[in-house]
């Protein structure tokens, strides 16, 4: 996964950097120049996340700064955009709130498309479990992937309470929904055959499809996007379902009565990171440091359950609140982080494998 | 070359073969220039990645594509599930076309109102309207075990026909606008003659009404069929297991593993297999229906195989429908006007299509969650629209971007579809393809080709990018609908409004325009739509800064399901409803 993205603009990126160099001393300015920053957009995810971090964060800081900022959104992963802008040096956003597996596959090559955030030695970037960083990410935020169920639905009988019990159609019977991708199913399945948590990487794929086979005849729909898995639960399509903790308090929000079951949820986590060679690393650094303030944090869930990163952060949120976040002690602990790098590895022959399973 | 005839003094002969030439460069240059610019060049670069591992040049790709059968499978279904689409798509939207064109001016205008109003709805809005009426506890099902017909559920969606019916419904109006600007120009006393010379009504439509609509019904199937091989958003909301359609591989090697190589891979084995589609559509229909050129020589021909079986089954039609007609009572002598059973097979067609639209109206008020019955009332969703600027900027937005893009699409394609039908050259075909190429290309593969060019220009994020971007999409629904009304032109009005001394640009303004005038609008109204309706190029390329309406209801669906969707809905019905309205009493002042 290591080869550039388009090598022609590669080459082309050269001769345009040279013929700048030569035309335009300007570009070798020193780096203290770039303290006039007065304008960095940041991508966000957008929805409820734009207007949340607005109110939380970047208001805010505009005020303590007179740094602008302004959000920017685009599609889930935006690792392709981020490539082309440091490719072309032409930064469109400078900072962003991107997922783990794209810090690597941004990483991971000779080129590092993004900037070391070098704020290890600051208290309130320390204050982040190590779980939630790494060189080129700070942590804001963790999603996760759990088991819903609809009260209705099994009134009077026992409810599922594990992966295990949604894999076993014979003893929780019901129409039921699983994700049409490997990703997490397949780490549904191994949890639910018995594997421990601790042992479900390096998956055993052939033990996770004997799992699928079994369950496919009994599973009624394979759901491919977030706002389908949200409906199938509204209408009562499905009984019982993985899906993100996100879709399925929205479908409670929304007054259909569901139930999460947090018991081995399978969480990752999202991050700012910095487009590298911007000229406004600097004050993106300021806006990381400024939005992990855990006071500031805590007040994301005024607009939904976040999956906050400073545990101290919990101290100012009201009990029956926090215990909706997927960060919440009690939450976390009984999760499995996503591995990253096994799927940055593994993904192309597992999906293949995957979908010629699925067509069937 | 009648249409935009040489200027001045006529030039000399042996200096015309050039000027014909430069002539046709002229008109094709703005549409061949936005192309290769915007299209070709960006997604040239992306292909290239098909062939690169590493730093060398490699054909892994492709041997993993095709030594995987998956792929090839999920070829076929898609296929399939677009030829299906295509053949319903034509044969409920030909009676509907039909009747349009046959309908005095004002009745008219109120069946394309119903037409466009479902065409103006977004897909996705669609998408989970169907969701909505096919659920286990949808509206269909509520209603059949109300009445007693079902007991219990009945599996309406995650199969075959929900995927059909979702798809012919968001295609339909494509059929019908692109057969109606056929039929707008077929010449009605010719059916009248063949009756006066003693044809019944079976038999004048088959061998007289019929042949005269074919290109229409061509032309319609095939853009039907290349915009139904590329959808993915059916397939994945309302398919089962079957139901798998390429576009969502390419999707998913870019969104979910970011394997550019191999998704430009499977997007070349689309493009070849829609370029296979055309060679195949060229041997066995004839390019007759593409390039009127090529029709006269087929009439000329004139005892080949194929024309001479269609004529016997055209014949075999013409007695059989007879024959039905004969078995009912004769009513009331030659009624003018559209006969009955049509009118009623329209019309029930029609609110078909509106239900999912209609739907929305309702769910707009409910108090929590997109589901039916809708629960409470409230009006706090369309408050939020209304108190957000948001909402209000994606709108002016959306419109200002549609309109120059229609605009700019009329322009830049209306002389070449005059160059394709008129003009006298070689290598028309390869035009013709090339023309397509933007329908053909999936738009994923545009969109990321164009966020690296617009990244270097400094288009990301203005309006100007999204304009361009939808231009290219929307230039070919342009061509092929100005192609269809010119094929049918007859260009001897042009040639007799000269002789009576009308110059070229009088002859055009007075004469051409006019006649294919509602070609026209139906061409505006297509680009206009596709460019409202689209998602992908706005999704990358607008950047984030600045939305259009469809990026903005996907930001909304992207976090959760509510009403809120239901209600923008209405309010774009209420807004096309005043638009169209408005356009009808201009009409009529006008007359």
């Amino acid at each position: 996964m290591t080869r550039p993205i388009m090598p022609g603009i590669k080459r082309r990126t050269l001769l345009l950097g040279a013929a700048a160099g030569l035309a335009a001393p300007a570009i070798w300015r020193p780096s203290g120049a770039r303290a006039q920053t007065s304008r960095i957009v940041v991508r966000d995810d957008g929805g409820i996340y734009t207007q949340a971090y607005t109110e939380v964060f970047y208001r805010p800081f505009t005020e303590a700064t007179g740094i602008q900022i302004v959000p920017a959104q685009a599609q889930a992963e935006p690792t392709a955009q981020i490539r082309s802008m440091v490719e072309t040096r032409t930064y469109t956003w400078d900072m962003g709130k991107i997922s783990v597996p794209a810090v690597l596959q941004l990483t991971s090559g000779d080129t590092k498309y993004l900037e070391p955030v070098g704020l290890e030695a600051e208290d309130v970037i320390q204050s982040i479990p190590q779980q939630y960083r790494n060189d080129y990410q700070v942590g804001t935020n963790v999603y996760t992937t759990v088991l819903a169920y609809r009260r209705d639905a099994f009134g009077g009988r026992e409810a599922p309470a594990s992966w295990a019990d949604l894999m076993n159609p014979e003893q929780f019977p019901g129409r039921r929904a699983l994700r049409r991708h490997p990703y997490d199913t397949l780490e549904q399945a191994l949890m639910a055959d018995g594997v421990a948590p601790g042992d479900v990487y390096p998956l055993d794929i052939d033990r996770a499809f004997s799992v699928l086979d079994r369950v496919q005849p009994a599973t009624d729909i394979w759901w491919t996007s977030g706002a389908q898995a949200e409906q199938l639960l509204i209408s009562g399509e499905v009984d019982l379902i993985s899906t993100w903790v996100s879709r399925a308090q929205s479908a409670q929000a929304a007054g259909a009565p569901v139930e999460i079951v947090w018991n081995q949820n399978i969480w990752g986590c999202d991050g700012w990171s910095i487009l590298a060679g911007t000229p406004n690393a600097d004050a993106c650094r300021e806006l990381i440091k400024f939005a992990s303030d855990p006071a500031r944090m805590a007040q994301l869930v005024e607009f939904f359950p976040a999956g906050i990163v400073q545990p101290a952060a919990f101290e100012q949120i009201p009990e029956d609140v926090a215990r909706s976040c997927p960060t919440y002690p009690e939450n976390i602990a009984t999760g499995l982080q996503i591995d990253a790098a096994y799927w940055l590895e593994q993904a192309d022959p597992v999906i293949e494998r995957f979908n010629t399973w699925f067509i069937g | 070359m009648a249409a935009i005839p040489a200027t001045a003094r006529p030039p000399a002969a042996t200096r015309r073969p050039m000027s014909r030439r430069s002539k046709q460069l002229l008109m094709a240059a703005p549409m061949v220039l936005l192309l290769v610019t915007f299209l070709v060049y960006p997604s040239a670069q992306l292909f290239l990645l098909s062939f690169q591992r590493g730093d060398g040049f490699s054909l892994e790709n492709y041997q993993r594509l095709l030594g995987t059968p998956v792929y090839l499978t999920v070829m076929m279904l898609t296929l399939k599930i677009s030829v299906v689409t295509t053949i319903f798509a034509v044969i409920a939207g030909y009676p509907v076309a039909y009747l349009i064109s046959i309908l005095p001016r004002a009745t008219k205008g109120r069946i394309l109102f119903w037409i466009l109003l479902s065409f103006w709805t977004s897909f996705l809005v669609r998408a989970f309207a169907w969701i909505i009426l096919l659920g286990r506890n949808g509206v269909v099902n509520q209603l059949l075990q109300t009445l007693g017909i079902t007991d219990a559920p009945v599996a309406l969606m995650y199969n075959f026909p929900a995927v059909v019916i979702g798809m012919v419904h968001a295609l339909l109006p494509l059929a019908v606008l692109t057969m109606l600007s056929v039929m707008e120009n077929i010449d009605r006393n010719l059916t009248r003659a063949a009756s006066t010379l003693g044809a019944k009504p079976g038999m004048a439509f088959w061998k007289v009404y019929f042949p005269l609509s074919f290109p229409g019904v061509t032309s319609g199937a095939l853009m039907v069929f290349v915009t139904a091989i590329g959808f993915f958003i059916f397939p994945a909301l309302l398919g089962g297991r079957r139901e798998t359609m390429i576009t969502q591989i390419i999707i998913e090697q870019i969104i979910q593993t970011m394997n550019w190589g191999f998704a430009a891979a499977v997007a070349v084995l689309l493009l070849v297999v829609v370029l296979l589609v055309f060679v195949i559509y060229d041997r066995a229909v004839g390019l007759s229906t593409v390039t009127g050129e090529a029709r006269a020589t087929a009439r000329r021909r004139g005892k080949g195989i194929f024309s001479q079986v269609g004529d016997a089954i055209l014949t075999g039609l013409g007695h059989g429908s007879d024959a039905i007609i004969g078995l009912f009572p004769r009513r009331r002598q030659a009624r003018e006007g559209a006969p009955r059973p049509l009118t009623a097979f329209v019309v029930a067609l029609l609110a078909v299509m509106t239900l999912p639209v209609l739907l929305m109206i309702p769910l707009s008020f409910a108090d929590s969650g997109l589901n039916w019955p809708p629960q409470g009332f409230t009006l706090r969703w369309y408050e939020q629209i209304f108190n957000s600027p948001i909402w209000m900027s994606a709108l002016t937005r959306s419109l200002v971007v549609g309109l120059c893009t229609a605009t700019l699409a009329l322009l830049i394609g209306t002389p070449v579809a005059f160059l394709m039908v008129r003009g006298r050259m070689r290598g028309k075909t390869a035009l013709l393809a090339f023309t397509l190429m933007p329908v053909v290309m999936p738009n994923m593969i545009l969109s990321v080709g164009l966020f690296y060019l617009y990244a270097r220009i400094g288009l990301v994020g203005t309006n100007l990018g999204l304009i361009i971007g939808h231009t290219v999409i929307a230039v070919p629904y342009v061509v092929l609908t100005v192609m269809s009304v010119l094929r049918n032109y007859d260009s001897r009005l042009d040639l007799a409004a000269q002789s009576l001394g009308a110059t070229p640009w009088v002859t055009l303004r007075l004469v051409t325009l006019p006649i294919i005038g509602a070609g026209m609008i139906s061409a505006f109204l297509f680009a206009f739509t596709i460019s409202f309706d689209e998602l992908t190029i706005a999704l990358f390329t607008s950047g984030g800064v600045s939305a259009t309406l469809p990026k903005q209801l996907w930001d909304e669906v992207s976090l959760s399901i509510s009403p809120l969707l239901a209600a923008v809905s209405t309010c774009l019905f209420l807004f096309v409803t005043v638009l169209i309205v408005l356009a009808g009493l201009l009409n009529r002042r006008q007359k």
